[in-house]
Parts: structure tokens; sequence; C-alpha cells
């Protein structure tokens, strides 16, 4: 339809004014983590929305090269919560999508397992705060309180409604004329769905697969109530980065913060196309 | 030549599809395949609630110094529920949950609607705009929540922005105030999620026939007109998915809130999830915390039920 040259003005108006509201917040952290110590926390005219004097300082920081003219050292760097949160996050992400495909495949071709399509959207219903407490006890009787594969348990638990419901519509939709010949074939059905119905499916499982590792990568409260210190994840060390002697360390949280955000961020806008359905459990489609 | 091959390709492929083996093949088969799915669920909800149904009648606590198995021994005769029932704290806290819920929720919706109405023709820059438009839903909640701390301090950016419209110094200490911590509180949300209304009702939008609409300019219908008699019912079905996620995330707002405020000043920022994290964990009664989640359960699962019939007609329509 064509559009009027007043509209066009407004809606270029009203878009750069979302835009400008979207990157206010962001643009702020990026530059805090650039911004020697002075400028941390300059305010009324010495506030700086770009960092004067850019460093590297608070990097060098959180990781430990460097005591940023702090009178604190770190008693450790950011390394091990970065680990932490990539193998608990790849992990889960292996656990959900390994059980969830495998579950999607079983009921959209055979039909099994009927009860888990609500069991599914209940889990994943339910507050975390409402049942963390037996996890909390049974982690604790486990061992694995404090463990990034007790954290990866629990993410593939949580995320598996997302990687089934995922899994399940792109299944549905698939064409099943290859898996039929094949069959006749003579192959087995197992046979079917590992060497023919899995590799045709790579893209769909790629997409679903970093769905749910942003997921579980940007988990803070499980985290924060099963790990107390050894293997804490990058928010939850964000988070404790701030002592009464010094205040907020506000650049080297953003540093941290910067690197927290930027894997998700890319990783969402590569999987665009399935955000929609990854978000609605396959009711959606775009 | 090639219809006859046809025609006995799919008679071979009927029968192979009958044989009773090959049929019992798929049954076990999609049994195995839905176990570890089916293992997984039970390993966190048949255990895990009978586990909270049972601490629940109980006073014990991790502090108790006996395993929980053991907690019968404390068992309280159901005072846990009657103590909740008379928690005021329990109860402004999930007063101050409804209210961040009746706040956000609209205002996100509205201005994800509005924004999916400006993206639903094409236009030069429609790509790169939409991709940055969607970035804060993907942004770390925790890491959003770090980043309003920051823009709501009181020498911070919000204050400078503020000051330089007002032409004086604002000095506003949000964060400290207990109804502008909840209104900062809000903001973030609806920062961080209106992309995801935006992202569900644009989908829908795009969904809605082209030629209905040429019609409906033809027979002289105005734009509000067409939105009103056309797009609002074909999208009612995305409407309420839409509504319902973003209800039901809001309900369990903590990342972002808990950093920004720590559920402060005093409980004014303190939603349900943040006020069971802090019995959890600062007066670890566990045996009340158990009983406030399985109350929220219950009313939860019914709300659940209800959802997934929901959905269950959208696929059925869309199908």
């Amino acid at each position: 339809m064509k559009r009027s040259i007043p509209f066009e003005i407004f809606r270029y108006a009203a878009i750069l004014a979302a835009l400008a509201v979207t990157l206010v917040p962001i643009l702020w952290m990026v530059s805090m983590a650039f911004k020697p110590i002075a400028e941390w926390s300059a305010t009324g005219a010495d506030l700086t929305w770009w960092p004067k004097n850019p460093t590297l300082s608070n990097f060098q920081f959180v990781f430990g090269e460097s005591t940023n003219s702090l009178i604190v050292a770190l008693d450790r760097t950011a390394l091990k919560p970065i680990v932490s949160s990539l193998l608990s996050a790849v992990f889960g992400t292996a656990i959900a999508m390994s059980a969830g495909t495998a579950a999607a495949y079983g009921l959209s071709r055979f039909g099994a397992g009927q009860n888990l399509q609500l069991a599914l959207i209940q889990l994943r219903l339910f507050p975390p705060m409402a049942v963390m407490i037996p996890v909390m006890i049974m982690w604790a009787f486990l061992n694995f309180n404090d463990t990034w594969w007790g954290l990866a348990l629990i993410y593939g638990i949580v995320t598996l409604p997302f990687a089934f419901w995922l899994m399940k519509t792109f299944f549905d939709d698939m064409p099943r004329e290859i898996e039929e010949a094949a069959l006749v074939e003579g192959c087995s059905r197992l046979r079917v769905f590992t060497r023919i119905t899995l590799p045709m499916m790579r893209a769909p499982l790629a997409s679903a697969a970093l769905f749910v590792f942003i997921l579980n990568w940007s988990d803070y409260l499980i985290a924060l109530l099963l790990t107390t210190r050894e293997w804490v994840t990058i928010p939850v060390y964000m988070a404790s980065l701030s002592s009464s002697m010094t205040g907020q360390l506000y650049g080297a949280k953003a540093a941290l913060g910067l690197i927290a955000a930027v894997p998700p961020v890319i990783m969402g806008i590569a999987i665009q196309r399935h955000l929609v359905r990854g978000l609605t459990f396959g009711a959606l489609k775009q | 030549m090639s219809a006859v091959t046809a025609t006995i390709a799919e008679g071979e492929m009927d029968a192979a599809l009958a044989k009773p083996t090959l049929r019992d093949e798929g049954a076990r088969l999609g049994f195995r395949l839905t176990l570890p799915a089916q293992i997984l669920v039970l390993f966190i909800s048949a255990f895990p609630l009978l586990m909270q149904l049972y601490i629940s009648v109980t006073d014990w606590s991790p502090l108790s110094g006996a395993g929980w198995w053991s907690a019968w021994e404390m068992w309280n005769s159901f005072a846990n529920y009657t103590d909740l029932a008379a928690d005021t704290r329990f109860w402004s806290a999930l007063e101050r949950t409804a209210i961040v819920m009746l706040v956000c929720v609209p205002a996100e919706f509205l201005l994800g609607l509005a924004l999916a109405t400006l993206f639903a023709d094409d236009f030069p820059g429609k790509r790169i705009f939409y991709s940055i438009l969607l970035m804060p839903m993907m942004v770390v909640p925790a890491v959003a929540g770090y980043m309003f701390f920051m823009l709501f301090q009181s020498g911070g950016p919000v204050n400078d922005i503020l000051s330089r419209i007002i032409g004086t110094p604002v000095t506003i200490a949000w964060l400290s105030d207990p109804t502008l911590a909840l209104i900062a509180v809000m903001i973030a949300d609806i920062w961080q999620w209106t992309p995801l209304m935006f992202l569900i009702l644009l989908a829908g939008l795009v969904g809605v026939p082209e030629d209905q609409m040429k019609a409906a300019t033809l027979l002289g219908a105005n734009a509000w007109q067409r939105f009103t008699t056309i797009v609002l019912p074909k999208m009612k079905t995305i409407i309420i998915i839409a509504l319902a996620i973003r209800v039901i995330e809001n309900f369990k707002i903590f990342d972002t809130l808990y950093i920004m405020t720590g559920g402060g000043p005093g409980v004014a920022t303190e939603t349900i999830s943040v006020y069971i994290y802090k019995v959890t964990t600062q007066d670890l009664i566990w045996g009340y915390v158990a009983a406030i989640a399985l109350a929220i359960l219950i009313v939860l699962s019914i709300v659940a039920v209800y959802a997934m019939k929901r959905m269950a007609k959208v696929r059925e329509v869309a199908a």
C-alpha cells in the first residue's frame, strides 16, 4: 500500500525514538566498560557519555592483570565464572536438545509420550523459585551443589520444554516422503531417524540449540541458589563484584556485563527467523 | 510406464507400513525415544513435589540439624498454611507482583503493537531497525538489571537527561525512593520485553491477508476501521498467546529487579519471587517456603491447563 509522506516522516521519527530508547542503556554500559576509574561515577557537569580516556583496564582488572589503581585486588578473576557459564550452558543445552529432540521425534512420528506436551508446558509455567527447595535438597544429596554439572543438569531440565516444542514443530513440518522411501528400502526406523532425518534437520537443530543455549546462558536465579563459590556463573560473579571498601566497581561490572551480553545477542540475531516459533512453543511460525 | 511404477511403489509402501513388525518397531522406538524426557520430567516433578508436600507440613529447616526425611518429627499440623493466610508480607508481595504485571504487560503490549504496525509494510532500513529493536530481549536479564541500576543512579544518565530538559540539575535518588524504585524496575521490564511483544505481534500482523485490507479500503473503510474490524479479529489468538507468555514470565520477575534494588528500599519492590528467595536464603524456614511454593504451584497448574487448551485450539486453527 502506498503511504503518504507525512506518514513516512512520522514513521521514521517514531522508529528513531524507539531506537534511541533501545540503545541508550546498552551504549551506556559499553561506554562504562571502557571508562577509567576517574570517570566511573562522575556526575553533573563531569558526567561523560563517552569515555574521555578510553581504557582496557576494566577488562584487565576482571581478568586479574591489573588492580586498576583500586585498593582491593580481586580474590579471584572472571576466568572461572566464564568457564562455569560456558560449561553449564553448553552441557545443559546438550541435555535438553538430546532428550527433547528424541522425544519430539517419538511424539511426532509414533504418537508416543502424549503426556509430555502438557507436562512440559507446566514445567515452563512454574516460577523456578517455587520448586527450588526440593531441588536444593536433592542437589545437596547428590553432591551437585556448587558444581557446573549440577547446573547443567537443572538447565537441561528447565529448557527441555523449549527444545521439545521447537523440534516437534520442525518434525511436524518436515515432509515424510524421504523417510517413507527409506523405510521401503528396508532401513530400520531407528536408522531412518539417525541417518536420514537428523542430518536433514541440521539447520533447525542448530537454531533450536542456539535458542536453548541463550536461555541457559541468561540464567541468574538458579545459579544464585545452586552455586556458592567454586562454580558461580558470570551474572552471580558480577553481582558479587562490589565491596564495602570501594563501593560499586562500575567499570569492572560493565566490562563483565558486556562479555556476558555479547554472545546471546549475536546468536539471537543469527536465529531471528525462529525466535517467534521458539518463544511461543511452536504455536506461531514466522 | 512411470504411472505404473508409481502405483506399484505406493502399493509396496502401504504393505511395508502395514507390516505388523514395522508398526511394533515404531511403537517401541517411540517409547524409547521419549523415555529420557519422561525420566527428566519425573525426576523434576514427582519426587520433588512429594518432598515439598511433606516438608510443607513441618517446621523443618536446613539449620535444624536433622535430614529432611526426619522432618515428620517437626510436624506442625498445617501451621505453615494458616501462617501463610495471615502473612501480610506475602500478600503485599503478591499485590506488588500484580501491580507490576498490570502496568508492564499492557504497556509492553501497546508499545509492541504500535511498533509492529509501523513495521507492517516494507520501507528502507526495515531489516536493520528490526534487528536493533529486538536486542533488549536477548540481553542477559541480570546484565539488563545492572544497566538500569547504573542508569538510575542519582548522578547517572537518566537524571542527566532530565536536567538537560528542565535546565536545572536533577538529583533524584530513584532506587532509594519506594515509589520511584518500583517505577524504575517497571521501566527496565518494559524496556527488555516490549521487543518480545513487537516480534510476536508483527508475525501476526504480517499474516493478515492483504486482499481483505484492499477490499476494505475500496469499500471506504479508514485505517482505524480496517484495524479494528479486520486486523484485530485476525490477530485475536496471537494477541492472547503474546499476553499469556508475558503474564507468565512477568509473574516470575526476579533477575533484573533483584540486581537493581534487591527488593528494596525496605520491601518496596519485593515481588513474590524476591520474597520467596529472601525467606529461602535469609530466614531459612524451608518448611514454610515449601508451603508458599505449593500454594503457588496449585494456582498456576489450573492456569496451565487452561492455557494448554487454548494453545491446542490455536494449533488446530493453524493446521
